[in-house]
């Protein structure tokens, strides 16, 4: 369970952010978060309360969104998700690829007033 | 009146831990100090191998080790026995170290003047393979009992590691373990992997590791 120490990363990283940028106010932080990446959603979700109390951010809403984890085929070019086809391309079987997206693990963008 | 704008950030919050870990390798470098990161899973023989690795290179090397682990200073106190430099870390309930907590782990090992530094990370083989502490090679130790289907459970770990110790291969004729299924199914993970089985019990394989390891320290410091 790691993800309370990532994500309190994130909040000094946004304060900072704010601070150099001269913003008062932070409605919305939004995070991208790969489907292989080690950050659990829920886990994030249920561990920000703590991260932002106290902060600049403690009344900010948080977005996640997420990416998918797709690869290309190196044999036949396709693009397909791995996790849904258990890392076999479904056009022509072959099990050699290369991960396009889905390990991320981003501050996306804030919206701030 | 509702002013609000959207800003763009794009930032890998993993970035700033691989800053710190370029910073930290770029500092070990200038010392001539080789930073060596073993993983594995709690059980593999982390600390007998350390103990064994110390034991023939003291005579050639000055040594230091960083012991990290969730609480507790039973590994410390053995590598202490050796006449290593020894810390240990306690990384307070997180399951892995960062490129900071091992910057802070070498500055109070005061590690000038040392040739080699093995950071014994925490016995997990999730997330230690995610953060790069800044070291100059990544090791990690599979351990017969734990059974050949690891690489195929934990890909990332055997990934990201330039050479495999398999340990206690003293006691392979009790455990149903195909080497060579694990050698095909880490080569098809990471082709440029290598594989060295070994016995910290018996010393068995270590000619080959500590070869590895001599050349590997050697060509840090040129």
């Amino acid at each position: 369970m790691h993800e309370l120490g990532v994500i309190i990363e994130v909040v000094k990283y946004v304060e900072d952010f704010a601070k150099k940028n001269k913003l008062t106010k932070i409605d919305t932080l939004v995070l991208q978060i790969g489907e292989l990446s080690a950050m659990i959603p829920r886990y994030i979700e249920a561990c920000y309360p703590a991260a932002v109390d106290g902060t600049m951010l403690q009344d900010t809403k948080l977005k996640i969104e997420i990416l998918p984890a797709n690869a290309i085929c190196k044999e036949c070019s396709n693009v397909f998700n791995v996790i849904q086809n258990d890392k076999v391309c479904p056009n022509c079987k072959s099990e050699v690829w290369e991960l396009l997206c889905g390990k991320e693990f981003m501050i996306k963008e804030i919206v701030a007033y | 009146m509702n002013t609000y704008k959207i800003i763009e950030i794009k930032e890998s919050v993993f970035s700033n831990n691989d800053r710190q870990a370029d910073l930290l390798r770029e500092e070990l470098k200038n010392k001539k100090t080789f930073l060596l990161n073993l993983m594995s899973s709690p059980g593999s023989g982390k600390t007998t191998t350390v103990l064994r690795t110390i034991e023939a290179l003291k005579d050639e090397m000055k040594i230091g080790v960083m012991e990290a682990d969730i609480d507790s200073d039973v590994d410390a106190s053995l590598v202490a026995k050796t006449g290593a430099k020894v810390i240990q870390l306690h990384t307070g309930g997180m399951c892995h170290l960062d490129a900071d907590m091992t910057k802070q782990g070498i500055d109070a090992l005061e590690a000038d003047g040392l040739d080699l530094v093995i950071l014994e990370n925490v016995g997990n083989l999730v997330c230690p393979a995610e953060f790069d502490t800044g070291s100059s090679k990544n090791a990690m130790i599979l351990s017969v009992p734990e059974g050949d289907d690891k690489p195929l459970k934990y890909p990332l770990m055997f990934s990201v590691v330039d050479v495999l110790l398999i340990n206690k291969i003293d006691a392979m004729c009790i455990f149903d373990f195909d080497i060579e299924k694990v050698k095909e199914r880490v080569k098809k993970l990471n082709p440029n992997i290598k594989v060295i089985p070994i016995s910290a019990k018996t010393g068995e394989g270590f000619d080959e590791w500590i070869d590895w390891l001599k050349k590997e320290v050697k060509a840090w410091k040129e």
